[in-house]
């Protein structure tokens, strides 16, 4: 109980399940349509559904601020790439924040003549953006820690004692022909594997790029470039949230900075 | 704005904020109601109210927990009236709470079986008896307060110097009288955290009374009332030495 309450009393926690309620109700929504459910409980989907994104609007409605925070202690990071791309990571979101709260004024009524699909196109080439510079930090730092596990590696196999990998090496260039694709094949296999063993020695790093994928798919969908349907935004926009609330529960798995 | 977002990061913050706004609306539109030339801008209050309110509702889901946990924490106060009022207070909140949620459920269309009315009288009344046991909880900490100032030596100082000032005045007023006004204001000043409080519920009393009928007052008392305690609110949890203990 005691535990609920400090999670309940963060704001963000509060809006991350709503995220994750409203994607259900996305997800339920299109398999009650599919199944061909009675046309009432497809409606009350539907309007639970509006019902959190505008209640998930009001509480955003201080966010761009918070954004501009981020970026502004982002600017100070030592890494030239990280601090590049997570600054305009953060910039992006602000903007996509304040299209939002724009949007929020138009769907209460406050602001009455809006064009409400352009400014939702814009708020989701915003989030876009700023997912695709998240995806692009994460893969720069797997690409950091490949390498120095590849460097690691190197000064392990230049002592004399360790003769075993050397051999190994030295006997698959000796193994006859391999054409090229094999070989590529046989490098990627590799590369993967390398990968695997990089993001599962990283779980922080791993949740946040499983989340950033799925994350995604819903302004690929929303902006037309990648249609793949309301089942599927759906379970990638609960998958997504669900990693934010355990990120929260366990702050240890949140990627820094 | 480090601070300002500190603030807003706590999900009470944003909720006391988006309280003040509803009631900033409410009391708005009562003073523009007989405006014609300000129809439009009432139109887009009354609508900013309502999303407000039902975004309000959504976001209590939770709460009932926090009053449980409340009941808990107050089952190991020594004062026996206190323990009294705060656990009476907050199973009056969690009531209050669930009564809301249900509310919910059936303006969402979850739950279609539900008598709107009777169950928005009994969240007011849970609501009510809340608030009545918190004023209850604030007079008594007075009286603990004032008791014990009255035995105070540089007080009693105090009292005589203000009972000697204006000796013709003195014999119109009833010597008694004055003195426990002096004693209450004096208390109330030394002690704003209970002065904050008692404030608030006095306010917060109005929304209910009215909603039951009780003392009918009108739509624009309500709002102003909901704005006060709302601010003051806001003040407690920005600047948490306000906030009454326990």
């Amino acid at each position: 109980m005691d535990s609920w309450v400090r999670f309940n009393s963060q704001s963000q926690a509060k809006e991350k399940v709503f995220r994750a309620a409203q994607y259900s109700c996305m997800l339920l929504g299109s398999t009650l349509t599919k199944s061909r459910a009675a046309s009432d409980l497809q409606r009350i989907v539907s309007d639970l559904e509006a019902h959190m994104s505008l209640t998930r609007k009001l509480l955003r409605l201080g966010n761009s601020v918070e954004a501009l925070q981020a970026a502004k202690r982002a600017i100070h990071l030592s890494d030239g790439v990280l601090r590049l791309c997570i600054t305009i990571a953060h910039l992006n979101r602000a903007m996509y924040f304040a299209c939002d709260n724009v949007l929020w004024a138009g769907k209460t009524g406050i602001i009455s003549k809006l064009d409400h699909h352009k400014w939702s196109q814009r708020s989701f080439r915003y989030y876009l953006f700023a997912l695709i510079l998240n995806v692009t930090r994460n893969v720069y730092e797997v690409c950091l820690l490949l390498d120095g596990e590849d460097r690691c590696r190197s000064t392990k196999s230049s002592s004399p004692s360790d003769v075993l990998p050397d051999d190994r090496l030295s006997s698959s260039s000796a193994v006859p022909a391999t054409s090229p694709p094999a070989l590529m094949f046989a490098r990627l296999c590799r590369l993967m594997g390398q990968v695997g063993a990089v993001l599962y020695n990283n779980p922080p790093l791993l949740l946040d790029l499983l989340k950033n994928s799925c994350d995604i798919f819903i302004p690929l969908d929303k902006l037309g470039l990648y249609r793949t349907g309301p089942a599927f935004v759906g379970t990638c926009g609960l998958l997504s949230s669900v990693l934010s609330i355990v990120t929260m529960l366990h702050p240890w798995l949140k990627l820094k900075p | 704005m480090d601070a300002v977002v500190k603030f807003t990061s706590q999900s009470q913050g944003r909720d006391r904020i988006f309280r003040a706004t509803q009631y900033a609306c409410a009391l708005s539109i009562y003073l523009l109601r007989n405006n014609p030339e300000r129809k439009d801008l009432v139109n887009k209050l009354k609508s900013l109210e309502t999303n407000i309110s039902a975004g309000r509702k959504l976001l209590r889901l939770g709460n009932t927990a926090n009053s449980i946990v409340a009941v808990k924490q107050a089952m190991r106060l020594s004062d026996r009236v206190l323990r009294l009022c705060i656990t009476a207070a907050n199973i009056n909140r969690a009531l209050y709470f669930i009564c809301d949620n249900l509310l919910w459920a059936r303006n969402v269309g979850l739950i279609l079986s539900i008598d709107k009315e009777r169950w928005s009288i009994n969240a007011s009344r849970c609501y009510l008896y809340s608030l009545v046991m918190n004023l209850t909880q604030d007079l008594y900490v007075i009286l603990q307060l004032m008791l014990q100032k009255g035995r105070d030596n540089h007080f009693k100082q105090k009292m005589n110097q203000h009972l000697n000032e204006s000796p013709e005045v003195a014999e119109v007023t009833i010597p008694e009288l004055d003195t426990f006004v002096f004693l209450l204001l004096e208390t109330l000043r030394s002690e704003p955290t209970v002065a904050l409080d008692t404030v608030k519920n006095i306010c917060d009393l109005f929304i209910p009374l009215d909603k039951l009928g009780i003392y009918k007052s009108s739509a624009g008392l309500v709002g102003f009332c909901g704005l006060v305690s709302s601010l003051i609110g806001i003040l407690t949890l920005a600047r948490p030495t306000l906030r009454i203990k326990p």
